[in-house]
C-alpha cells in the first residue's frame, strides 16, 4: 500500500496528449537517471451518473439543485484481483415500506454488543468487506461523500451490465475512458506510470495524459505488511508491535501529508503545466488505516488475523490509488 | 445470460423417494445446501420520478427524451445469496443427516427445546461460529420471465456476481437497492448433464424485533425455522443457463434437453412451467 498521487493533464479533443512532453521533461529533469520501460499498464473507467440528475434542473417540478451523484468502475492491470466500485453515498436514507418503525437498538439486548464489535474489530476483520465511508472530505469536492468497494474481477462487468440492464431510472452510464497503451519507469525512489487516456463511449476522443507517481522510499506504512507476515507466521517481533501500537491513524495522516510533499516536489521538478492533481483526495489513507485497525483489533481481541481468503488475497488493496484515479477522471462531459 | 426453468411441486411424503430417484437418476449423491437470500428493493428518491417535462416543446434535445425514458425504465428487486453451513446455525449439533431425517423442524425435540430455554437465559440470541463478516455473497438478479414465448419453458434473464463479504448493504444502500427482509432456502441439489436440479424449500426466520431492517448478524437454531409452505412440501426446479440468450438454436437446444428431462421424470413429478407474474421481480 504505497503512498501515491495522481496527475492528469487535459488535452482538447483532436490535439495531441501531454505524454510525449512529459516523458521528454522527465528525461530531461532526471540526467542522472536511465528511463527505462519496466513494463506497460492499462486503466479502464466507466461513469455513471445519477439519472434523474441529468434533467435541466429548470424543468424538474422541484427547483432546489441536487448533488449529482456518480457510480465508478475503475480497474487497473496493477490491481488485477479485483475492480473498484465508488458510488456516492445515498443522499436520503432508503425508503422502507413496511418497516416505518426505526429499529430501536435498545430492544435487543444482545444486538448493541454484536453490532459493538462488527464496527470495531470487526471493521477490517471482514476480508472482502470493502466498504468504507469516507469521512472527513468536505474540503475541496461538492459532491457527497463516496463509498468504495471493491469486488471481484469475474463480477466487476456483470454487475456493470446489471446497472445499465436493471437500473436505468436511477443509473445512466456517461462515459467510458481507457489507459490501453501505458508504460512505468523507476526513477529514483519514484514509480511513475504514464498513459494517454481516450474515450471510448459515447465518442472516441482524446482526453488528456495521466501520471501516476508512486513513492518507494522508505516509509511507516510499509512496516504493516511486515507486521501482518510476522502475526500470520507467529513470529512477532515485538520491537515491531511498540512502534505499530504507537501508530495512530494521525500517523498515516501525516505520513501521507509528508509523502504529499515529495511527490508534489517531484512533479515541480517534471515541471508540466495545467495538471489536475489528486493526492490527499477524500478517504485516501483509509486503505492503511483499515489495515491498521485490523492488525490491532487481531492484537486486543486475541483472535488471529483473518487470512487472505483464496479468491481475493486482499481486497483493500489499491483503494487509495484508485480513489486518486477516479478523482481527476470524474469528468462532467 | 438466459436461464431456462421448470418447476415441479412436491408433497412432504413424495420427498424422500424422490430424493432417491434423483440419486438415482443423476448418479449422485444429493448435496445439502443451505442459502442465506436477502432481498433489496431498488428505490430512487420519491417524486423525481414524477419529474416528466412538459409537453415536451424542445424537441430538438433527444438526450432529454432518453433520459425520461430512462426514468421510466423497470426497476427490479434483486437478490443477495450467501451459502451458509449447517454448523452456522446457532445449535451447531444438528447435522446435514438430521436436518434431512426430520422433514418438520417446526416441532424440534423435547431436548433441544430444555437447552434452548437455558440458553434464553443467558443471551436471546444462541451463539454460534457464524462470522457475518465473512459472509460470502453474490448478487442474483432475476428479470421478469419472458412473455409470448411459444416454448413450454419459463425462460428469463439473469445476472449472477460476486460481491465482498460481510456487510453487503451500505455498499447496496449507495448503488440504490434498500434492504426488504430475508429468508433461507434450505434443498439438495443435483446435476444432471447440463441441468441444475434443486430440491428446496423456503424457511422463514423468526421474528426477533430490530432485526427486520437489516440482516441478521447470528444464524437462528434450524429449529426455530418454520417453512413458509405450512404443509413442508419442497419445489423440484430444474434450471439450465444459457450464455446467448440471443442464440435461438442453443435456447431450443436447452429447452429440448429440460423437455427430456422432463420425460424421464413423468412418472414421478410433473415438470412444467410456471405462471410469469408469479416470478415477476419488478417493482410496482
Amino acid at each position: 500500500m504505497p503512498v501515491t498521487g495522481v496527475y492528469f493533464i487535459p488535452a482538447h479533443p483532436n490535439a495531441s496528449t501531454a505524454l510525449g512532453n512529459i516523458t521528454e521533461r522527465l528525461r530531461s529533469s532526471f540526467p542522472d537517471e536511465d528511463l527505462i520501460q519496466l513494463g506497460r499498464w492499462t486503466l479502464e473507467q466507466k461513469l455513471m451518473r445519477d439519472t434523474p440528475g441529468l434533467l435541466p434542473t429548470s424543468s424538474g417540478p422541484n427547483q432546489r439543485p441536487s448533488k449529482p451523484r456518480y457510480m465508478q468502475f475503475l480497474s487497473l492491470s496493477h490491481y488485477h484481483n479485483h475492480g473498484f466500485i465508488y458510488t456516492s453515498e445515498p443522499t436520503e436514507k432508503p425508503f422502507h415500506p413496511h418497516n416505518a418503525a426505526s429499529p430501536s437498538p435498545a430492544a435487543t439486548p444482545a444486538t448493541p454488543g454484536l453490532q459493538g464489535a462488527g464496527a470495531g474489530a470487526g471493521v477490517g476483520a471482514g476480508a472482502g468487506a470493502a466498504t468504507t465511508g469516507s469521512v472527513n472530505d468536505s474540503t475541496t469536492s461538492n459532491i457527497s461523500p463516496m463509498l468504495m468497494t471493491t469486488v471481484p474481477h469475474s463480477s466487476y462487468s456483470t454487475l456493470f451490465q446489471h446497472f445499465t440492464y436493471a437500473c436505468q431510472p436511477f443509473w445512466c452510464h456517461r462515459l467510458t475512458v481507457v489507459v490501453q497503451n501505458g508504460v512505468f519507469y523507476d526513477i529514483g525512489d519514484f514509480r511513475v506510470r504514464l498513459g494517454d487516456v481516450r474515450q471510448t463511449y459515447p465518442t472516441n476522443r482524446v482526453r488528456g495524459a495521466v501520471v501516476e507517481i508512486e513513492w518507494r522510499g522508505p516509509s511507516v506504512i510499509d512496516s504493516l505488511d511486515g507486521a501482518v507476515t510476522s502475526d500470520v507466521n507467529g513470529e512477532t517481533d515485538s520491537g515491531v508491535d511498540v512502534s505499530l501500537s504507537a501508530l495512530e491513524e494521525s500517523d498515516v495522516d501525516a505520513e501521507f501529508a509528508a509523502t504529499a510533499l515529495l511527490i508534489r516536489e517531484f512533479w515541480v521538478r517534471v515541471g508540466v503545466e495545467g495538471a489536475r492533481e489528486a493526492i490527499l483526495v477524500p478517504g485516501v489513507g483509509s486503505e492503511v488505516k483499515e489495515r491498521l485497525v485490523k492488525i490491532k483489533g487481531a492484537k486486543n481481541t486475541g483472535g488471529g488475523l483473518s487470512g487472505p481468503t483464496e479468491d481475493d488475497p486482499n481486497p483493500q488493496a489499491g483503494t487509495d490509488v484508485a480513489r486518486q484515479y477516479m478523482e481527476v477522471l470524474r469528468f462532467n462531459r | 445470460m438466459h436461464e431456462l426453468l421448470l418447476f415441479a411441486s412436491v408433497p412432504t411424503h413424495q420427498h424422500a423417494e424422490l430424493l432417491q430417484q434423483l440419486a438415482g437418476l443423476t448418479a449422485m449423491q444429493p448435496r445439502h445446501c443451505f442459502e442465506r437470500r436477502l432481498i433489496f428493493k431498488a428505490y430512487r428518491k420519491p417524486g423525481v420520478a414524477n419529474a416528466r417535462v412538459g409537453a415536451s416543446q424542445d424537441l430538438q434535445s433527444g438526450d432529454l427524451q432518453r433520459v425520461n425514458k430512462m426514468l421510466n425504465g423497470g426497476m427490479f428487486y434483486t437478490q443477495v445469496v450467501g451459502p451458509v453451513q449447517s454448523t452456522d446455525f446457532a445449535d451447531a449439533g444438528v447435522t446435514d443427516a438430521a436436518a434431512n431425517a426430520n422433514p418438520n423442524p417446526v416441532n424440534p425435540d423435547p431436548d433441544t427445546d430444555t437447552k434452548m430455554d437455558g440458553m434464553d437465559s443467558e443471551s436471546s440470541i444462541p451463539r454460534s461460529a457464524y462470522d457475518f463478516d465473512q459472509q460470502s455473497w453474490q448478487l442474483e438478479f432475476r428479470d421478469i420471465p419472458e412473455a409470448g414465448t411459444r416454448s413450454a419453458v419459463t425462460s428469463r434473464v439473469m445476472a449472477t456476481a460476486a460481491l465482498p463479504r460481510g456487510d453487503i448493504v451500505p455498499s447496496m444502500n449507495a448503488w440504490g437497492y434498500s434492504f426488504v427482509t430475508e429468508y433461507l432456502v434450505e434443498g439438495d441439489m443435483f446435476i444432471h448433464n447440463d441441468i441444475v436440479l434443486n430440491l428446496h424449500r423456503v424457511l422463514h426466520y423468526p421474528t426477533t424485533p430490530g432485526e427486520e431492517n437489516q440482516p441478521r448478524h447470528q444464524m437462528p437454531t434450524l429449529q426455530q425455522m418454520a417453512p413458509l409452505e405450512k404443509s413442508g412440501s419442497y419445489v423440484l426446479q430444474a434450471s439450465m443457463m444459457v450464455q446467448d440468450g440471443s442464440n435461438q438454436e442453443t435456447m431450443k437446444t436447452a429447452s429440448q434437453h429440460l423437455f427430456g428431462l422432463r420425460e424421464q421424470l413423468k412418472s414421478a413429478v410433473r415438470l412444467e412451467m410456471a405462471d410469469r407474474l408469479s416470478l415477476d421481480t419488478r417493482v410496482k
